[in-house]
C-alpha cells in the first residue's frame, strides 16, 4: 500500500480523534485555568490541593481499588474455569452478554433487589439474619460497581489464559513444582498482560463512576466523577471541574504507563 | 552387570475419546541405563507412550510401574522423570539461564550450584554464552539445545526425549547424537528417545521399539531390527528393503521370482506362502549370466555414497539396489546375493510366534 492509499484510510480515524478527542481535551485544559467570572487564574488547582478535594481524591482512589481489586479476585478465577470447559465460548457470552444492557438499567435493578423489601431482604429474613439497610452503603455501591466491571476484568484474562501453551504447564510440572508453584512462577506471569490490562479497563473507569454513586450510594459517597459533574452541572464553576477533569486524564497517563507492556529486561 | 527394570508398561491401553484408542494394550520393560528409541511413523502413539510415563495423562487400562512401585496415581512434579518436549515448551517470560535452571531453583539449589550446573549444561549443548538471551531470540534449533539443557541439568533418572533433533541441521544433529549417547553413557540416565528418523534410531539404541498403530510391532537391538524385521511394516519401515512374495518349499529352501535359492530360514509350513526380504545394500550387480536373477535397470540415482538403482525382473517384481558400481539405465543385469541375506517373514507373526520359532531352531541346532 503506498503512503497515499495509507493517508486515506486514516483520515477518518485522525478527524475523529481530532474532533472527538484532542479538542476536548484541549478545551478542557483551557477552561481549568478561568474561574467563575472568567478571569485566568491558577486557584483551580491550588483549591484541589485543599483537605476537601485531597479526602475526595482519596477516597475516589480507594473505592476504584477496592472494585478492581474485587474484580480481579473473582474474574481470575472464572477466567481460568471457563478456559478449562468444555463450552469456554457459551459460557464467556453469558459473561460478558449483562455488559450489553444499559448501565442505568441494570443500577435500577439493584435499587429494586436491594431495597428495603427487595429480595436480597426477603432472602435474609428467610435465613434468620433478619432485614438489613442494604442500599446507601459502602458495600452495596462496591458489590454494583464489582458487578458492572467484571466483564471487562474477564475479558481480558481470559484471552492471555486462552493463549498460554498448555505444554508449558506440563513442562513446569516436568520439572517438579506443584501446582500452586506453576501458577505462581508460570501461568500468573503469562497472564500479567492480561492482568494490566484488566486493571486498566476497570481502575480508570472507577475512578470516575458517578451515576451509581448517586443511585446505589445515595451520595454517600463522593468520587471524581460525581464532582465534575456537580461543577458542570449544579455549581456551573466549569473552570473547576474542568481542573478536576485534567487531574483525572493525567491520572489515567500515569496508570497506562504504569501498567503499560514495557519490555521485559533480564531478571 | 545384572539387568534392572526401571519401567514397566504392563497391558497399557490409551483412548482420549470413549472409542477411539491410541494405544492398544502396550507392555514393554524399560531397564536402567539403557538407550531406548521410539520409532514409528507420526500419530503412532509414542508422544502418548511419554506422556504416560511422565505423568502429564492418565491410562484408560493397565498399569504403569516405576521401580517396581504403581506409579498410575503419582503426579508429574513427583515422577523422577524429565522430559524433552517435541515442541520445546521453553517458558517465554525467563531468559535462557532461568529456563535452564528452573528445575533446580523449584529443589532449592544453592546459587552457586546453580550456576555451575546451569553453565555445564549449555556448554554441553554448545550453547555457552546464550544465558542472557531471551528464548524469542533464539533459533529453532538454539531452542531444542535449551529444551535438552533444561532437562539434563536435573540428571533425573529417566530422561524422555520426543524428537530432541528433529529442528538441527544434519552436521550439528550428527554432532549432538554423539555427544547424546555419551552423556547417556557417562552419566548412566536411562534415555527414552522419540524419532522417526530410522537411521538415527539405528545410529544410537541399546533397543528399539517399533510402534505401529498404537502396538509395538517389534522391539529388540538395532541388528536384530534391521537384520530380521518381523513384518512387511517393520521391513520396510526400517531401511528400505526389496519385498517380493515367495514360498518357502521346506526348510532352507525358498522360492521366489519364479527360482529357488538356498536360505537359511526354517520351522516354516512346507510350501507355505511368505513374503521375502532383500535388502538394497545386499544385492550385488555382476554381468547378465552370472546373476541369480536377471533384472532390468529402469532408473539409476547417484546418492553420494553408492548409486541407487530401481530394477524390474521379468515377473514385474521391483528390486532397489544400492552399488558402487554404476550400470546403465535400460541394460539387463544380473543381480547377485548370499543366502544369508534372504529373510524370509511369515505372513501375519506376531513377535512372540517369531521368537519362539527363532528360539526351537536355535534348539535344534544345538541338538545337532
Ligand atoms: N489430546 C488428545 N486428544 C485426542 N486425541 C489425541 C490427543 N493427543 C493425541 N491424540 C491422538 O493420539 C494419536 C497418537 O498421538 P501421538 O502424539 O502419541 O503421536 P506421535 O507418535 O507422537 O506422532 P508424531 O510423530 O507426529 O509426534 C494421534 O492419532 C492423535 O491424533
Ligand atoms: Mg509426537
Amino acid at each position: 500500500m503506498n503512503s497515499k492509499t495509507r493517508l486515506f484510510y486514516l483520515l477518518p480515524y485522525v478527524l475523529w480523534i481530532g474532533l472527538f478527542v484532542v479538542t476536548p481535551i484541549l478545551l478542557v485544559v483551557y477552561y481549568s485555568f478561568f474561574d467563575l467570572h472568567g478571569n485566568f487564574t491558577f486557584a483551580n488547582y491550588e483549591k484541589l490541593f485543599t483537605f476537601v478535594y485531597m479526602k475526595m481524591i482519596a477516597s475516589s482512589f480507594w473505592y476504584a481499588f477496592l472494585i478492581t481489586v474485587f474484580c480481579l479476585l473473582i474474574a481470575y478465577p472464572a477466567a481460568y474455569f471457563i478456559t478449562k470447559t468444555k463450552y469456554k465460548q457459551l459460557l464467556l457470552l453469558l459473561v460478558i452478554l449483562p455488559s450489553w444492557i444499559n448501565l442505568l438499567l441494570k443500577a435500577y435493578a439493584f435499587l429494586g433487589i436491594f431495597s428495603t423489601y427487595g429480595a436480597a431482604n426477603n432472602f435474609l429474613e428467610v435465613v434468620g439474619i433478619g432485614a438489613q439497610q442494604i442500599l446507601f452503603t459502602d458495600f452495596s455501591f462496591v458489590f454494583v460497581s464489582v458487578y458492572i466491571f467484571i466483564p471487562f476484568m474477564l475479558l481480558p484474562i481470559f484471552n492471555a489464559l486462552d493463549k498460554l501453551n498448555p505444554a508449558l504447564i506440563d513442562a513446569s510440572r516436568d520439572l517438579g513444582a506443584s501446582a500452586w508453584t506453576t501458577f505462581r512462577k508460570v501461568v500468573f506471569p503469562l497472564t500479567l498482560s492480561g492482568v494490566k490490562s484488566g486493571v486498566q479497563a476497570v481502575f480508570i473507569p472507577a475512578l470516575s463512576l458517578f451515576m451509581i454513586t448517586r443511585l446505589i450510594a445515595g451520595n454517600r459517597v463522593i468520587t471524581l466523577g460525581t464532582a465534575i459533574e456537580q461543577h458542570f452541572l449544579v455549581t456551573q464553576d466549569w473552570g473547576m471541574g474542568s481542573a478536576i477533569a485534567v487531574f483525572l486524564i493525567i491520572t489515567m497517563f500515569v496508570i497506562m504507563i504504569v501498567t503499560g507492556t514495557r519490555k521485559r529486561g533480564i531478571q | 552387570m545384572e539387568k534392572e527394570v526401571i519401567i514397566r508398561f504392563d497391558n497399557v491401553t490409551k483412548r482420549y475419546d470413549s472409542d477411539t484408542v491410541v494405544l492398544d494394550h502396550v507392555s514393554f520393560e524399560i531397564e536402567r541405563g539403557k538407550f531406548y528409541t521410539l520409532l514409528g511413523p507420526s500419530g503412532c502413539g509414542k508422544t502418548t507412550i511419554l506422556r504416560l510415563i511422565a505423568g502429564f495423562t492418565e491410562a484408560s487400562e493397565g498399569d504403569i510401574y516405576f521401580n517396581g512401585k504403581r506409579i498410575n496415581q503419582v503426579p508429574a512434579n513427583k515422577r523422577q522423570v524429565n522430559t524433552v518436549f517435541q515442541d520445546y515448551a521453553l517458558f517465554p517470560h525467563l531468559n535462557v539461564y532461568e529456563n535452564v535452571a528452573f528445575g533446580l531453583r523449584i529443589k532449592k539449589v544453592k546459587q552457586a550450584e546453580v550456576d555451575r550446573r546451569v553453565k555445564e549444561a549449555l556448554r554441553f549443548v554448545n550453547l555457552s554464552g546464550y544465558e542472557n538471551r531471551e528464548i524469542t531470540e533464539m533459533s529453532g534449533g538454539q531452542r531444542q539445545r535449551v529444551a535438552i539443557a533444561r532437562a539434563i541439568v536435573n540428571e533425573p533418572e529417566v530422561i524422555l526425549l520426543d524428537e530432541p533433533l528433529s529442528a538441527l541441521d544434519l552436521k550439528l544433529r550428527t554432532e549432538m547424537q554423539y555427544e547424546l549417547r555419551d552423556l547417556q553413557k557417562r552419566l548412566g540416565i536411562t534415555f527414552i528417545f522419540v524419532t522417526h528418523d530410522q537411521e538415527e534410531a539405528l545410529a544410537m539404541s541399546d533397543e528399539i521399539f517399533v510402534l505401529h498403530e498404537g502396538r509395538i510391532e517389534q522391539s529388540g537391538t538395532p541388528t536384530d531390527i534391521y537384520d530380521e524385521p518381523i513384518n512387511r511394516f517393520v521391513a520396510d519401515f526400517i531401511g528400505e528393503s526389496n519385498i517380493v512374495p515367495g514360498k518357502m518349499i521346506k526348510d532352507f529352501e525358498v522360492e521366489f521370482a519364479g527360482k529357488v535359492f538356498e536360505c537359511v530360514d526354517q520351522g516354516l509350513n512346507p510350501n507355505e506362502s511368505v513374503e521375502v526380504v532383500i535388502r538394497p545394500e545386499d544385492l550385488e550387480i555382476t554381468s547378465w549370466d552370472k546373476g541369480k536373477i536377471q533384472v532390468k535397470v529402469d532408473s539409476q540415482l547417484f546418492r553420494g555414497v553408492h548409486y541407487e538403482m530401481l530394477c524390474y525382473d521379468e515377473a514385474k517384481n521391483e528390486w532397489l539396489v544400492h552399488s558402487t558400481k554404476k550400470a546403465i539405465v535400460g541394460e539387463e543385469i544380473g543381480l547377485n546375493f548370499e543366502p544369508e541375506a534372504i529373510h524370509v517373514m511369515r505372513l501375519g507373526e506376531t513377535e512372540e510366534e517369531f521368537d519362539k520359532r527363532l528360539e526351537s531352531y536355535q534348539e535344534a541346532r544345538h541338538e545337532q
